[in-house]
């Protein structure tokens, strides 16, 4: 059935069908009033699930959309997909709203764009509400397209379009895996229902599917989770608008595939490899983006390679969260593993809210001064005071710095990366001491650019001559979200509460069904002090240490210049793109050189090749001859004399000998007919070779002469080889046919019928005409059709014309 | 036994023939086209129900049983292809009212094309290995004459090629017929089934004929190795001939495959299937080769009609019920979205004056609906949800699966997603991108040209999320591949 749930899911994309219409009647009105009803009101649709997903009561609602392939269109609320669906609409409402102040109704075409924003929040909502994994990937796909539009929205930036192309592909090649990995668990369960799947999950661990299954779902995840190596998109999708990249490339999307990761824990966590290719993704993502964030210039490349390295940081945590499974018995209330999970959605949230304020942030700062690039900019902190407060509430909150939201996550991923060094299973205690190091030392990366994006571009030097306007603080409207995402940085962090029983406990029982009994819950209690544990001197450490290296940043600089440019993974995809196009060319034209000569060459080679092969490989060649008659001399007579006039006709130098080979030919065959006691055929082999013979003398007359050049025909070899080749096999396996006889003939029917039923004393006649009339009839339609087709060539030419 | 059979074979037939009777006068010419168009669609839809309804359809030509005489079988799987056969036929032949031009309306133009729609579905409906030929005769004579019609130099040089190597394929053909008709002693194809599946041992023979008809169907659907003649007769000729070939004419060559390899010749699958998989993941990827070689939108267009025939193949050879089911969607898809993607390119080249990717640019600004269809055409061809492809897509990976040829679904993915880079450029370069025509240059107008895209697109949309309505014909016409007793039975009545 068709519910309210189903049609909120859909209202986008019913709403993005209007856009257009609405764009050109109110052209006046900014096109993003209207949109912002959209996720207004299905954010304030999806409040009222929230007492039902905190007393751990789920929704399901099942409308049928392709049932005898196990296709349901099943709307699933729980803890995880609420949450996300509450991140989705609201951060959805201050994009929009964001937006409606960003882009310019006068200069921008606002229907397309609000049309592929509307589409990828359909898109999303359809990816976490969505229960059937076949219904998951189609929306997956559909943000991975909303995404490559929004991206190269400005179409003629040769910039863009490259930006979206490649986050297309990486997105695309993870979907068509994750697809294949959804089959493959199909397989093992003969279901597409994620929960159905959870429920069957102790079955396939053992199965050998498994661990493909596994894999290629989760290239899915870390494709669109901008997982190192496959992070290198995201910060070409900044191309995108600003209130796009906040959105898409930040808060919601590329969060679609720690989404799927949390949403899939429960069939695959158990097994180790999970553990480690989770964890260490993620872990690996952590540092290789807070790393190369610090050598950024551009404000918005910083955001991108920060977002990179803080989905690895959440993935990791999900990753840790996993070795929880592998306690007998657990103490729900202070298992750090557990507590891992509850850190991974707490801090998605705490992301979404300080990165889509800092995102905000640097679209005003963009907006106002033409530029990003944090060599021109410096000393706004005056010109922009608003910015500037919302920047360092942002950017302290991303450091971990206290007393902001960030800091209270950060603090439980370093506890959760200290205490997996204990964990006794999959060699964790031999390799897992470098979870609590590369942790601690990404941090440190982390705190350099969060100082990095606040102070190059409010401190220092304001450099106007190096900006093309005047900068001026930003209109009220264009703050007003960024001011309500850092209010809630500042609300999380000193009441964190507010969101555990409602948000966050909720959703760990989606990722953690096992561990719960009925009625159980998870202790979700976040608060700021911990005590002196190993957290908080990390912390300390960190920002010692960051603003050490901060301020001697132009000392250490320089150990970037070690990665030469050539070698990375973005150089990666660009030769392959390069040289993948150029290798095929020399492909393709290496064999189609578009003579007939090769191409005849290629099929005769082939064929006999394969049926020869076939042959004797099968073992299927038999010559029987007892029942064959013995060949007489004038058959060997007739063939010497067919064999003679076919290379007369090959090799000699007159047209009008060659024609006259060729009536040879045709009349010896005739008189095999004759021996062979096929009179009908005979006659018919004449009266075809004198007309034809007759025709082509006509035709002589109005010949050109043949050119000297092509006057001979040079013996090669090789294709002497392959005709002898073509010929033998055809009688080989024509002998084995013929000692192949295992069913009687139909043709005794003719011959017994022919008189009898059709009244023809000529069975070959009768045959033409009636037991196969319909043969016949249709070959005259081909004569026909020739006719007229001869005529038409003749007659019709449109050289010089020009070709359509 | 009921005369409905024939009916679409003799609707585009005697039109053909009347139609030859008044070629001057267009009018008449493109109103009788179209009505005989739209009468062929209601009559197969019709066709498609009643089979549904009442199970297979024949018809014994000249009243002489089976295996004697020639029949005309209708089972779910040759409805659903004479089905949309007739719903591809007519946009595309609206679309050349539009394009193909006077000149060519006058010499005979919808008749010919007429004739190759009676050729392909008569190759569809035969139930009789000889009578197929004839049909490959029909079809093929009239397409090379379409090929060729207009006589430019390059149609010319391209039709000659074409000709040639379809007439040594015809020839092999009969060759074939010949041996199998000395070992089988039959040539009905439900008798053919018959008797070789009657047999305890198989002669190895059939295993070697299986291989010949492999390459005589190879040569038709353009099946690696034996491709090398289609990207440049499928160019040379003006683009709605171009389409209907691209949609219609390698199909009728799988056809062939999958009706010979899944009634006939099942009798040593293990190398058969095995060696129609292989040669199906290479058509795959060098189609795809071919698509990323070309800047030039035709070819790779062209090129990727090669991939699709690798797709259909491979479904085949699993030899599972998902596999065949997967390959029955997949190649009623592609008919639809390859004559839809014809036409798009086409109207593209109209108003772009140029088929060259570099020289193209920015046309969205002015024809933006020509580039979200082809956008959306796009998505469908590479499989996006819920677009047409993605459901044949999903059960050939299931059926790979099943078969446990996990290589060549790892093939078939890596492919997928190379003919979205090789279409998504078409799309970034020619839609997107700096603007490179102003109004006032653009060579031809789209005007007309976008309905028939859009019919198409249609068509591709309501295949994927109606695919439910469509799962009971697809489900019966892959039963009766798998299980030919339904058909034998059918036909001769046993």
């Amino acid at each position: 059935m068709f519910t309210a749930l189903h049609f909120a899911i859909i209202a986008p994309f019913i709403a993005a069908i209007f856009v257009p219409i609405l764009y050109k009647l109110f052209s006046r009105i900014h096109t993003g009033w209207f949109v912002l009803t959209v996720p207004t009101i299905l954010f304030l649709y999806f409040l009222q699930y929230l007492p039902i997903t905190a007393n751990k009561e789920t929704v399901t609602a099942v409308f049928d959309w392709i049932p005898s392939l196990g296709i349901h269109f099943t709307a699933y609320i729980d803890g995880l997909g609420l949450l996300f669906a509450l991140l989705i609409t609201g951060i959805g409402i201050l994009v929009v709203l964001y937006s409606i102040y960003y882009l310019s109704k006068e200069r921008e075409s606002l229907h397309t764009f609000y049309t592929f924003l509307l589409m990828f929040m359909g898109a999303m909502l359809g990816v976490v509400l969505s229960d059937n994994l076949i219904v998951l990937y189609m929306f997956w796909e559909i943000t991975s397209l909303s995404s490559f539009l929004l991206i190269s929205y400005w179409y003629e930036r040769e910039k863009s379009i490259y930006g979206a192309l490649k986050s297309m592909i990486i997105t695309v090649m993870g979907g068509f895996s994750m697809l294949v990995g959804f089959v493959l668990l199909y397989t093992m369960t003969g279901t597409f229902s994620i929960q159905e799947t959870i429920a069957a999950s102790s079955d396939i661990v053992s199965h050998h599917l498994f661990l493909p299954a596994m894999l290629t779902i989760l290239l899915g995840a870390l494709t669109k989770s901008a997982q190192f190596p496959f992070h290198i998109w995201l910060p070409d999708a900044m191309e995108a608008p600003t209130p796009v990249s906040a959105y898409l490339h930040s808060a919601t999307m590329v969060k679609a595939g720690i989404y799927l990761v949390a949403r899939l824990s429960p069939v695959f966590a158990i097994s180790g490899e999970w553990f480690w290719l989770i964890a260490g993704f993620g872990i690996t993502t952590l540092f290789w983006g807070s790393f190369s964030a610090v050598r950024q210039t551009d404000l918005k490349g910083i955001l991108a390679f920060s977002t990179v390295s803080q989905l690895g940081m959440i993935l990791s945590m999900l990753g840790v969260g996993a070795a929880a499974l592998h306690f007998d018995s657990l103490d729900l209330e202070n298992n750090v593993f557990v507590g891992a999970t509850t850190a991974a959605l707490f801090h998605l949230i705490n992301h979404a809210t300080f990165k889509g304020s800092l995102f905000m942030m640097v679209g005003i700062v963009d907006h106002e001064t033409g530029t990003r690039d944090i060599r021109k900019l410096g000393g706004l902190m005056t010109i922009m005071p608003i910015t500037f407060t919302i920047a360092v509430i942002g950017s302290f909150s991303m450091a971990g710095l206290p007393p902001f939201n960030g800091f209270l996550s950060k603090e439980m991923f370093f506890t959760a990366m200290v205490e997996i060094t204990k964990f006794q299973l999959f060699n964790v205690d031999t390799y897992g001491v470098m979870f609590p190091a590369i942790a601690w030392v990404a941090s440190i990366f982390t705190f350099i650019y969060s100082m990095v994006l606040v102070f190059k571009t409010f401190n220092g030097k304001f450099k106007p001559e190096k900006l093309d306007v005047k900068p001026h603080e930003a209109p009220f409207g264009m703050l007003l979200s960024p001011i309500i995402l850092v209010s809630l940085v500042i609300v999380f962090g000193f009441f964190p509460n507010i969101l555990s029983y409602t948000v966050i406990e909720p959703a760990m029982a989606s990722i953690l069904p096992s561990l719960l009994q009925e009625g159980e819950q998870f202790y979700v209690d976040i608060y700021f002090w911990h005590d002196w544990t190993p957290a908080l001197y990390m912390t300390i450490g960190v920002i010692s240490v960051g603003l050490f290296l901060y301020l001697g940043m132009k000392k250490w600089v320089g150990i970037y210049r070690l990665f030469p440019d050539n070698v990375s993974f973005n150089t990666l995809y660009d030769q392959a793109i390069v040289k993948g196009e150029r290798l095929s060319e020399k492909i393709i034209s290496s064999h189609m050189t578009g003579f007939i000569k090769d191409y005849l060459l290629y099929i005769f080679s082939f064929i006999t090749a394969a049926l020869v092969f076939t042959l004797f490989h099968k073992g299927a060649f038999v010559v029987e001859t007892q029942d064959l008659a013995p060949i007489s001399i004038y058959e060997v007579i007739l063939a010497v004399v067919l064999i003679a006039s076919v290379l007369t006709v090959m090799f000699t130098k007159s047209r009008l000998k060659a024609i006259i080979g060729l009536g040879v030919v045709g009349y010896t065959i005739a008189l095999f007919f004759v021996i062979f006691r096929a009179p009908d055929l005979a006659l018919t082999q004449l009266i075809i070779e004198t007309v034809s013979v007759a025709l082509f003398l006509l035709c002589f007359y109005h010949l050109p002469q043949i050119a000297k050049s092509l006057e001979t025909i040079r013996f090669q070899l090789g294709n002497f080889i392959i005709s002898l080749a073509v010929g033998t096999t055809i009688t080989l396996i024509g002998l084995t046919a013929n000692s192949n006889r295992l069913f009687e003939s139909i043709s005794g029917f003719f011959i017994e019928n022919s008189y009898n039923e059709a009244g023809g004393k000529n069975m070959v006649n009768v045959i033409l005409v009636d037991f196969r009339g319909f043969d016949t009839m249709l070959e005259i339609l081909v004569l026909g059709i020739a006719a007229f087709g001869i005529f038409t060539m003749i007659k019709l030419r449109l050289e010089g014309k020009e070709q359509l | 036994m009921t005369n409905l059979m024939i009916w679409p074979i003799l609707i585009p037939l005697l039109t053909g023939v009347v139609l030859l009777l008044a070629p001057k006068r267009v009018l008449f010419q493109r109103v009788l086209s179209s009505i005989a168009g739209v009468a062929l669609i209601v009559l197969n839809i019709f066709i498609l129900l009643s089979i549904h309804q009442d199970g297979i359809l024949t018809l014994e030509l000249g009243g002489w049983n089976p295996p004697f005489g020639i029949v005309l079988v209708g089972d779910m799987l040759a409805a659903l292809l004479i089905t949309a056969t007739s719903i591809v036929s007519l946009p595309i032949l609206l679309f050349s009212i539009y394009t193909i031009g006077k000149e060519r309306e006058q010499f005979y133009f919808y008749a010919f094309y007429q004739f190759l729609i009676t050729g392909v579905i008569g190759a569809f409906l035969t139930g009789d290995l000889f009578n197929l030929f004839v049909f490959f005769e029909v079809m093929l004579i009239s397409s090379y004459i379409l090929i060729v019609h207009g006589g430019t130099k390059k149609q010319l040089r391209e039709s000659f090629k074409y000709v040639l190597v379809n007439v040594i394929s015809s020839a092999f053909f009969v060759v074939g017929v010949a041996y199998l008709y000395a070992v089988t002693g039959t040539l009905n194809i439900a008798h053919l089934s018959e008797r070789i599946n009657s047999l305890d041992s198989p002669a190895p023979i059939l295993t070697v004929i299986a291989v010949l008809f492999l390459i005589v169907f190879g040569l038709k659907g353009a099946l690696f190795p034996l491709y090398f003649w289609l990207p440049a007769s499928y160019t040379a000729p003006p683009f709605a001939i171009a389409a209907i070939f691209g949609a219609l004419l390698t199909k009728v060559g799988i056809y062939s495959i999958f009706r010979t390899y899944s009634m006939i010749f099942t009798h040593d699958i293990g190398f058969t299937h095995q060696l129609l998989s292989i040669l199906a993941a290479l058509t795959m990827v060098i189609g795809i080769i071919g698509a990323i070689a070309h800047q030039d939108v035709k070819k790779i267009l062209v090129y990727n009609v090669i991939v699709a025939v690798g797709f259909v193949l491979f479904g085949v050879s699993t030899m599972t019920e998902a596999g065949f089911i997967g390959a029955i969607y997949y190649v009623l898809h592609d008919m639809v979205i390859k004559g839809a993607l014809f036409l798009l390119i086409g109207a593209m080249v109209i108003v772009a004056g140029t088929s060259h990717l570099k020289e193209m640019g920015g046309l969205i600004k002015h024809h933006p609906r020509m580039g979200w269809m082809f956008f959306t055409a796009t998505m469908a061809l590479v499989g996006v949800p819920p677009l047409s492809g993605f459901v044949g897509k999903l059960m050939l990976i299931q059926g790979g699966i099943e078969a446990g040829q996990y290589g060549i679904i790892a093939v078939m993915m890596v492919t997928s997603l190379l003919i979205l880079y090789s279409m998504i450029r078409i799309f970034l370069k020619g839609f997107y991108g700096q603007i490179k025509l102003l109004k006032a240059d653009q060579y031809g107008s789209s005007k007309g040209l976008l309905l028939p895209c859009a019919f198409l697109i249609t068509v591709s949309a309501l295949m994927g999320l109606g695919a439910e309505s469509l799962y009971p014909f697809v489900e019966s016409a892959a039963k009766t591949l798998l299980n030919p007793e339904i058909y034998i039975d059918a036909v001769l009545k046993e």
